[in-house]
């Protein structure tokens, strides 16, 4: 099958202090995963489509040292204020007239965790859709996604063409070999500038969120510990 | 009367707790702003709740009957709330932050030309703003997130709000639904739920979860005594799933769920932010962590620093005779 | 048919990075390999990178936003007993002139924008496609076939080169497989560096520290802050945070029997450090092996057939009391390898004879001079008095000098023989102190 994967560079949020360094969504790292394993054996593409500042195109080439095999760069010099809307819009003219059998997403971005993009742009492109998928399966021209849903996980049947959002749940990515990084060092990514975004959100800049009060780290023999906990629930926590 | 319209979920056979506190929000933000509150429920047991969305204020409550929403399968649901919204045209929907108003939420608002606010830690609305903080950064940081557009989603992270009732006269609007089975392109084949999830762990008062030192299945029936003891659901990290111990619905955190109990027991949790963005606003935290250098007990009312499989007895026999 | 590099890099520090940035620049085909997920995330150091080597590299490089985060414009040496602190502190605007004499450096953030820079040089290099950085990838194995270096395996994958440049860093275990190294490198050359990022708001920091501009301060300390285990510790600022920490004596540490996050943890408490943290959160603590800069600790030789050793990978470093210089020597030893590297492809000679221009390069450069002749210094540093004895008395002096008590004050001089007697024979003080006039 021919998969397209839409990647996104987020910052990193696992540094401690702030570096500024940015990564390849974990979650769309997923999705490149599962999209090479499922086509190793078949030698269909795995597409990827990224809209971001030009300074971005490291993050393409991480994906494409994975294995991808083409990636188009929609350069967008300052994507922040871009929301899902936004990104969705601009993703769906590029999906225009492509003849790709499975789109993944990621399920949501790790920098602002708001898992929309993937269904917006199913809905744009007026294709069945599945999100917050675990495993994926293909069954002659269909998609058995595995998804996590409220009260256990759900197996659905989609049709292709359609849309899947990734957990990272779903598989461990691979880290690229010195081959693939060279491989990926030579490819040509395709370029073209993004058009103006069309954001319906804005963000007014962020605040830390309330601190906790400071609590105690008790140490010494177990059973202290054990009595020590049963006590401080009881009268200061008041939870027993 | 514009309105704002809340969209309940239902889990076996009731309303969750997390729609009922984003449906109390809500009935709180309508009446500052000079709007009505109303509900929509979907599936066959619609009807039968409706008295429950009037008792936290619902003035207008949508039901849709249809069979083929009993369970989840986003095609006929997007439908259906399209429906609705179009019937009662609302200046806000609001629902509870869970993985099917996830599911959907982002085609439903392209497909009703909306903006959305989604997984919002809090919001309000003015004249023509909606306003909210939500977490990003994986909970590093609360962003001021705003929209001036006319229809505004929004989706509340559970424990948000308390939910309070402040019954209504209310009434029921039957809005009609076919689905074209033939335009649904996709089939639901199987759910796939795990024996023991008792109790749902994003509505639990108490929650007992585990980490990957946890280890083994004697650790995990040291886990599931605590539980038992006292009344927890039980969660576990990304580490300890990933082992197969515990079910992939357990997942707390970032990719997993979001709790906010009076009380969390984390064992054997290293304390990723990944996993405290699903759980850093619980009340009491205990850790119990055999590395004293553990990040966990940077955000832990009382941290014990001990091996699990020693502490765990003790602490479950102590319970015990406390709880007795 | 696969390809052969004119040289392979092994690691992603400093003296990779100087040594890969030289190499663009001359417009060689490379491939630098380092194991962390980038350049710097594997890196702990208290971060003042000294010298002027840097405007080598990336000239006019204080012009860009990114890199560095203050450049030293203010030193000061403080001793510590357990309730005070004597400083020499120095303060000059002649400091403000570029190229600046030290710059504080966030490891994690500097080689990265240093990797970036090299992958620029890369990019406007005569052969932009034949050059690589290439992270996230550990070697294991230094190719060797007939006695000769021919190229890294790393997991399955082998490649070859002229020659290669081991930048390993202080844990050397390539350059012990090759046999450079010795299989065990006493614990007396070797220390451990203990550190704490500390983030403080960037206004209330240039308040703190009367700071202005990126201008910063480092503050070496002796004496107590160590809780009397042989080493010292260190202050310096960055943009908006504090690096915190101690180079402590391997042996001496064991021989006490404490670790090395105790004494961190008291130094934070000792009054003169806890007045300049004060509200500043830690949002990082690392600890890592630390070359004491004795010469005897040095690889038997840092060049063979076909490879070379740079940076802390042939214990090149010096921490002879007024500063750390690991990073410095890190640079210019990359910068020496990689310049003898182009002189070998120029003579297509890559011999143990041609490569050991690359030693000839160090010895007459400030690297294996000062090395060499501030040895003395270094040995001093380890003597029990040195942090102890002579901080304390130091500490004692200034007590007495400074305190104005409404009673008869006596001279100077009679306060400096009280404390030397309270503290230390005068005959063992004239030893020192003429060992130390000759070793500095
Ligand atoms: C995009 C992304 C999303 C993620 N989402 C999630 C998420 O939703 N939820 C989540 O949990 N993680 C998530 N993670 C993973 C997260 O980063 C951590 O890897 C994970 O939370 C670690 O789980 P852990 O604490 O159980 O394991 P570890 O980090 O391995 O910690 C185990 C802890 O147990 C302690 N221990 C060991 N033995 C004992 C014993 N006998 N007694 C007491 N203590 C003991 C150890 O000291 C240690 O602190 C995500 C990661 C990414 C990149
Ligand atoms: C706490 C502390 C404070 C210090 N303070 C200062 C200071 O203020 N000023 C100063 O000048 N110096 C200081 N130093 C010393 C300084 O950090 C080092 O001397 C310097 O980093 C050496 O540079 P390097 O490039 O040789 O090695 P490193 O910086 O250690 O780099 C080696 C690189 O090689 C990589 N690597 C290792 N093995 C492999 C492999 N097999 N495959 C792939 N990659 C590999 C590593 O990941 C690493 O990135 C301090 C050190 C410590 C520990
Ligand atoms: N700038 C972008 N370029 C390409 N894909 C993107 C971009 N932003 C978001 N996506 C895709 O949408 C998913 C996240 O959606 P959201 O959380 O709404 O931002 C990501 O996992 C990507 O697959």
């Amino acid at each position: 099958m021919k998969f397209c994967v839409c990647i996104k560079q987020v910052p990193d949020v696992q540094a401690a202090v702030q570096t500024g360094r940015m990564v390849l969504n974990a979650y769309d790292a997923s999705a490149v995963e599962e999209a090479l394993v499922l086509n190793a054996e078949n030698g269909d593409p795995v597409d990827l489509v990224l809209v971001g500042p030009s300074t971005a195109t490291e993050t393409i080439r991480k994906a494409l040292a994975m294995g991808a095999s083409d990636a188009t760069h929609l350069v967008l010099e300052n994507a922040e204020g871009a929301d899902s809307h936004a990104i969705s819009a601009l993703l769906a003219s590029h999906f225009d007239g492509h003849g790709y059998d499975v789109i993944l997403t990621g399920k949501q971005s790790q920098d602002t965790d708001a898992g929309l993009a993937g269904a917006m742009l199913a809905e744009r492109l007026g294709l069945p859709y599945a999100t917050n998928a675990v495993g994926l399966r293909v069954e002659g021209d269909s998609l058995v996604v595995t998804r996590q849903g409220d009260a256990g996980q759900e197996i659905i049947v989609l049709e292709t063409p359609c849309l899947v959002t990734c957990s990272n749940d779903m598989n461990n990515p691979r880290i690229p070999g010195l081959k693939g990084i060279m491989a990926a060092k030579r490819k040509q990514i395709a370029t073209e500038s993004a058009a103006a975004p069309s954001a319906r959100t804005a963000v007014a800049g962020t605040v830390d969120p309330p601190g906790r009060e400071p609590g105690v780290k008790l140490e010494g023999e177990p059973e202290e510990l054990v009595a020590d906990l049963i006590r401080r629930l009881n009268t200061e926590a008041g939870v027993l | 009367m514009s309105s704002i319209l809340v969209f309940c979920s239902v889990q076996d056979g009731r309303i969750k707790r997390s729609s009922l506190e984003a449906m109390t929000r809500a009935r709180d933000v309508a009446s500052g702003a000079g709007l009505g509150l109303s509900a929509v429920l979907l599936g066959s047991s619609a009807h039968d709740l409706a008295g429950e969305a009037m008792s936290y204020g619902a003035q207008h409550v949508y039901v849709v009957m249809d069979r083929v929403l009993d369970t989840h399968l986003n095609a006929p649901v997007l439908s259906a709330l399209e429906s609705v919204v179009r019937e009662a045209a609302p200046r806000m929907l609001v629902a509870a932050s869970t993985e099917s108003v996830k599911d959907i939420l982002g085609a439903l608002a392209v497909r009703c030309d909306a903006a959305v606010l989604p997984d919002v830690a809090s919001f309000a609305l003015s004249a023509d703003e909606v306003s909210c903080q939500r977490p990003v950064m994986a909970a590093k940081k609360l962003a001021n997130t705003s929209s001036t557009h006319s229809l505004v989603f929004v989706s509340v992270r559970s424990g948000s709000y308390e939910a309070k009732q402040a019954p209504a006269d209310g009434t029921v609007v039957e809005v009609a639904f076919t689905f074209d089975d033939a335009t649904l392109r996709q089939t639901l084949k199987e759910v796939v739920t795990t024996a023991g999830d008792t109790v749902d762990l994003s509505e639990a008062q108490v929650v007992v979860a585990a980490g990957r030192g946890v280890r083994d299945e004697n650790g995990r029936a040291l886990v599931q005594e605590l539980a038992e003891i006292t009344g927890a659901a039980i969660g576990a990290s990304r580490a300890v799933v990933e082992t197969g111990l515990f079910p992939a619905t357990a997942q707390i955190g970032q990719t997993g769920k979001v709790v906010s109990p009076d009380l969390y027991f984390a064992v054997g949790i290293s304390g990723a932010v990944q996993h405290t963005a699903g759980m850093a606003n619980s009340r009491i935290i205990v850790a119990i962590n055999k590395d004293p250098d553990a990040p966990i007990f940077d955000i832990a009312t009382y941290g014990l620093v001990g091996d699990c499989f020693t502490i765990l007895p003790l602490l479950n026999a102590a319970l015990r005779d406390a709880m007795n | 048919m696969e390809e052969k590099f004119d040289c392979i890099i092994v690691g992603g520090g400093i003296a990779g990075l100087s040594a890969a940035m030289t190499l663009a620049k001359a417009d060689a085909r490379f491939l630098l390999i380092e194991r962390g997920e980038f350049c710097g995330a594997k890196n702990v150091s208290g971060g003042v990178l000294w010298g002027s080597d840097l405007a080598r590299l990336v000239p006019d490089y204080w012009q860009d936003e990114g890199g560095f985060e203050r450049f030293v414009s203010h030193r000061r040496l403080t001793f510590t007993d357990e309730q005070s602190a004597f400083s020499v502190d120095f303060k000059s605007d002649h400091f403000k002139e570029t190229p600046y004499t030290g710059v504080t450096v966030l490891r994690a953030v500097f080689d990265e924008w240093l990797a970036g820079k090299v992958q620029q040089a890369i990019d406007a290099s005569a052969h932009p496609d034949e050059s690589f950085l290439a992270t996230d990838i550990l070697v294991e194995e230094v190719v060797q076939e007939e006695g000769r270096v021919t190229g890294i395996r790393a997991g399955d994958e082998v490649f070859h080169a002229d020659c290669v440049i081991i930048a390993e860093g202080v844990n050397n275990l390539l350059t012990r497989q090759i046999g450079l190294e010795k299989e065990y490198v006493p614990g007396d050359h070797v220390a451990v560096g203990v550190k704490e990022v500390l983030k403080l708001d960037e206004a209330r920091l240039a308040d703190r520290f009367q700071l202005d501009g990126r201008s910063g301060l480092t503050n070496e300390f002796v004496g107590a802050c160590s809780e009397g285990v042989e080493g010292g510790g260190f202050l310096y600022t960055n943009r908006d945070s504090i690096s915190l920490g101690l180079v402590l004596g391997m042996n001496d540490l064991r021989d006490k029997g404490k670790t090395p996050y105790d004494v961190l943890n008291s130094f934070k408490e000792h009054p003169a450090v806890a007045d300049m943290i004060r509200d500043a959160e830690t949002v990082e603590y690392s600890a890592h092996v630390v070359s004491t800069g004795d010469i005897k600790g040095m690889p038997s030789e840092i060049y063979a057939d076909g490879v070379m050793i740079a940076g802390e990978a042939a214990h090149l470093l010096l921490n002879a009391g007024k500063a750390i210089q690991g990073m410095d020597y890190a640079m210019r030893s990359g910068i020496l390898a990689a310049e003898t590297v182009v002189e070998a492809k120029k003579a297509s000679d890559f011999s143990a004879a041609m490569l050991g221009n690359y030693r000839k390069a160090l010895e007459s450069s400030y690297v294996l001079q000062d090395m060499k002749s501030f040895q003395e210094a270094v040995h001093l540093l380890h003597r029990q008095e040195m942090f102890s004895t002579v901080p304390n008395l130091i500490c004692d002096f200034g007590r007495q000098f400074f305190t104005i008590d409404s009673k008869p004050t006596p001279k100077a001089s009679a306060m400096m023989r009280a404390a030397i007697k309270r503290h230390a024979s005068y005959w063992d003080l004239v030893k020192l102190g003429l060992k130390g006039a000759k070793a500095l």
